[in-house]
């Protein structure tokens, strides 16, 4: 798939996905900054990829894409946006071509010539026939990506599908191994890869012959679906810090309306956007678990420390290298500046208190457990019976406020004075918003 | 390494598939070496099952992306695992019973109850897992944490029993189903992008009013899950407003008076 195509049908399934079902196919298409006819096209294809990766589940489980992503995480764990990383576009003959060569060398080591002759015989009449050197490009490929490898010895060299970490294991074993890489591509980071393996277990159980049942024990819940989308720009941000050099990208801010840019070389995008360019050294990335989002944190000569959604990036291209010594600067005053960050925010510093009120008429402590569970390096200060005080130093207050917020009338703030009045202020607006409104006689 | 390699294509996936093939590429390996060696790991495996797993993966590379990634805003990780997982699961595939005696919040434990086990979630606000089973006296759909389960027995059903608590489990879920509407208040359209996000763990859908430029989120969700939806809708303040549903409306008229209560008595003793 062209970079361009890419980057466009990011943007649409994180649209869908976020506000599936709000848009008429006109507004739709307007917000992303593409035509109708785009809309439609792109809609197309990825109904074929998503009908496609379904084979075998049951009608409940499928999901209809025009209507947005709903999920009813009692009935599937997996993640349907996944599908956008099996995206790729890929001839019908060459995909015949690789699945037949990957099927036949798991049953047994064969050479070039011998799969030459096996396409021969297997591939349908009409196709045009691989030649050796389609052949010796397809094993060099297979084995570039680890799928299958070169056996020592003679020449001809003979191959052999790399699937021993399935067909080594029992049965047992192999369902282990499915829990295990369910468990941790849903609760860990990254997860693609985890996903990715997790269909190819699904796939292979299903091959011994346990079914759906075997695989749908377990469920989980308040997942941030739209995060696996944001992992895609994850290894090219990875490749560049691994190699010390800059990343340059096309910004569009997620607050703009439009959200995806496209270049006017391409006579199918018909409404043109700009967005900003910028250069920066990428340093790290965060992940944000209270909204599911990722940030791209980076320096930049002219601005310092600059942060980006990683879903507003479009178009990265890597640049010049700097050295080792200016990367560990970098890399360490960003560390140092984000140590205080409730999530992003390398502002000034503040140090907040505030008082957290036991429930009333409940043993168990949840307004406790959750204040440590959540409250990252804050501590707790003072104790009574009925309160106990939570005291943090963090950078900027709007990250952490709505944190605080979220407790409700369990939560009462000290310090600083002046966050203490805008929680009055903002409880006072809150109440008028549930007010009932007065009739006149 | 590029998650977007052409041998996860779809068409690739689905001809493998018709011919019961798979396969393996290293990315897919190396993230599970580098997985393995969280300490969830040791509770996956019999030993044995680990070992083999390490010597298939001794000569994959490490899965170094994960290095530059900070994670912000996690609860603590209670728990990935839970030893029960492995004996629960089999339980539920091969339809058995369990008779489990569940320690109580409040100190004591219920002894011994029977119940059909149906499906284990993990939550990822409290970062553990429960088990969702049917009750036998009464009959109810339960939730338990793994962790206050204090002891474990199976016994056998008959296949219908098994089979039908399984078909009921949808239908008791969808009774327990509730709905909210909440409006994105218009003079914070511009901040819709993170308003839908923080509600993109709920099964909900947007509607958008051309006239008015109003949004609006329909969110689904089961009874026992209003105090988190509440505490998201709290979490961003005045960005929203609860239009439809009694009991959300109630919690936030009894929420913002008891809190301007907070602060103006101590306000007074100043």
């Amino acid at each position: 798939m062209a970079r361009e195509s890419f980057d466009k049908e990011i943007q649409f399934l994180r649209l869908l996905a976020l506000t599936g079902g709000a848009y008429s196919r006109k507004q739709f298409a307007d917000r992303l900054g593409i035509s109708v006819h785009t809309y439609d096209k792109t809609l197309r294809y990825l109904k074929d990829i998503l009908s496609a990766g379904q084979q075998g589940l049951t009608p409940e489980q499928s999901a209809e894409l025009t209507a947005g992503f709903r999920y009813n995480h009692y009935e599937s764990a997996d993640p349907l946006l996944l599908f956008l990383y099996r995206a790729k576009s890929l001839k019908e003959t060459e995909s015949a071509r690789l699945a037949l060569i990957m099927a036949a060398l798991r049953k047994q080591d064969l050479a070039a010539n011998d799969l030459m002759e096996l396409c021969g015989r297997e591939l349908p009449a009409d196709a045009a026939l691989p030649d050796e050197k389609t052949i010796r490009g397809d094993l060099k490929y297979l084995e570039e990506v680890g799928v299958v490898k070169r056996i020592d010895g003679k020449r001809p060299y003979r191959y052999r599908a790399r699937t021993e970490l399935i067909d080594q294991l029992t049965d047992d074993e192999l369902i282990d191994l499915y829990d295990y890489t369910d468990v941790l591509a849903n609760t860990q980071l990254p997860s693609v890869q985890g996903y990715l393996l997790r269909d190819t277990l699904k796939k292979a159980l299903r091959a011994r012959g346990l079914g759906p049942e075997t695989t749908e024990t377990h469920v989980y819940k308040y997942h941030y679906h739209s995060r696996i989308l944001d992992e895609a720009h994850l290894y090219a941000i990875h490749k560049a810090i691994e190699s010390r050099r800059k990343l340059t990208f096309l910004y569009l801010s997620p607050k703009r309306g439009t959200r995806y840019a496209s270049k006017n070389t391409n006579p199918l995008f018909e409404t043109q956007t700009t967005g900003v360019t910028e250069t920066i050294l990428p340093l790290k990335v965060i992940y944000d678990h209270q909204y599911g989002r990722w940030y791209l944190v980076g320096h930049n000569a002219r601005q310092g420390l600059m942060k980006f959604r990683m879903e507003g990036l479009t178009g990265l291209e890597e640049g010049a290298q700097v050295s080792e010594e200016e990367f560990a600067m970098r890399l360490s005053h960003a560390e140092e500046k984000l140590r205080h960050s409730w999530v992003i925010d390398t502002m000034r510093s503040f140090r907040v208190v505030a008082r957290f009120y036991n429930p009333e008429n409940s043993s168990h402590n949840f307004v406790k457990a959750r204040v440590l569970a959540q409250g990252q390096w804050g501590e707790i200060t003072e104790e009574t019976e009925s309160f106990f005080q939570f005291e943090i130093t963090v950078n900027g207050l709007t990250e952490i406020k709505p944190w605080l917020r979220s407790f409700g009338s369990s939560c009462e703030v000290l310090e600083p004075r002046w966050l203490r009045h805008e929680f009055m202020a903002e409880w006072k607006e809150l109440q008028a918003y549930y007010e009932p409104v007065r009739e006149d006689f | 390494m590029n998650p977007f390699e052409k041998i996860f294509n779809y068409q690739i996936m689905s001809r493998l598939d018709e011919t019961g093939s798979f396969a393996v590429s290293s990315q897919e390996r190396s993230w599970l070496k580098t997985m393995l060696r969280h300490e969830a790991a040791a509770g996956a495996f019999t030993q044995e099952t680990l070992s083999k797993l390490e010597r298939l993966l001794t000569d994959e590379e490490d899965f170094r992306v994960k290095d530059i990634i900070m994670e912000k805003g996690r609860g603590e990780e209670r728990q990935v695992y839970h030893p029960m997982l492995r004996k629960l699961r089999r339980l539920i595939v091969q339809g058995k019973g369990v008779k489990i005696s569940v320690a109580l919040k409040h100190g004591g434990s219920h002894q011994q109850q029977a119940g059909i086990p149906c499906k284990l979630e993990y939550s990822m606000v409290k970062r553990e897992w429960y088990l969702l089973w049917y009750g036998t006296r009464p009959h109810a759909l339960r939730s338990t944490p793994l962790r206050s389960i204090e002891s474990l027995e199976e016994y056998e059903l008959s296949p219908q029993q098994s089979a039908s608590a399984k078909a009921r489990l949808a239908e008791v879920l969808e009774k327990r189903m509730r709905t909210a509407v909440i409006e994105v208040v218009r003079a914070y359209n511009s901040e819709l992008s993170r308003i839908v996000s923080a509600f993109s763990c709920f099964d909900k859908t947007v509607s958008f009013d051309d006239n008015t430029g109003v949004y609006r989120l329909r969110v689904k969700h089961l009874a026992d899950e209003s105090e988190f939806l509440l505490l998201k809708i709290r979490f961003l303040g005045l960005r929203v407003r609860v239009v439809e549903g009694d009991y959300f409306i109630r919690r936030m008229m009894e929420t913002t008076s008891k809190a301007l209560m907070r602060y103006q008595a101590d306000n007074e003793e100043e």
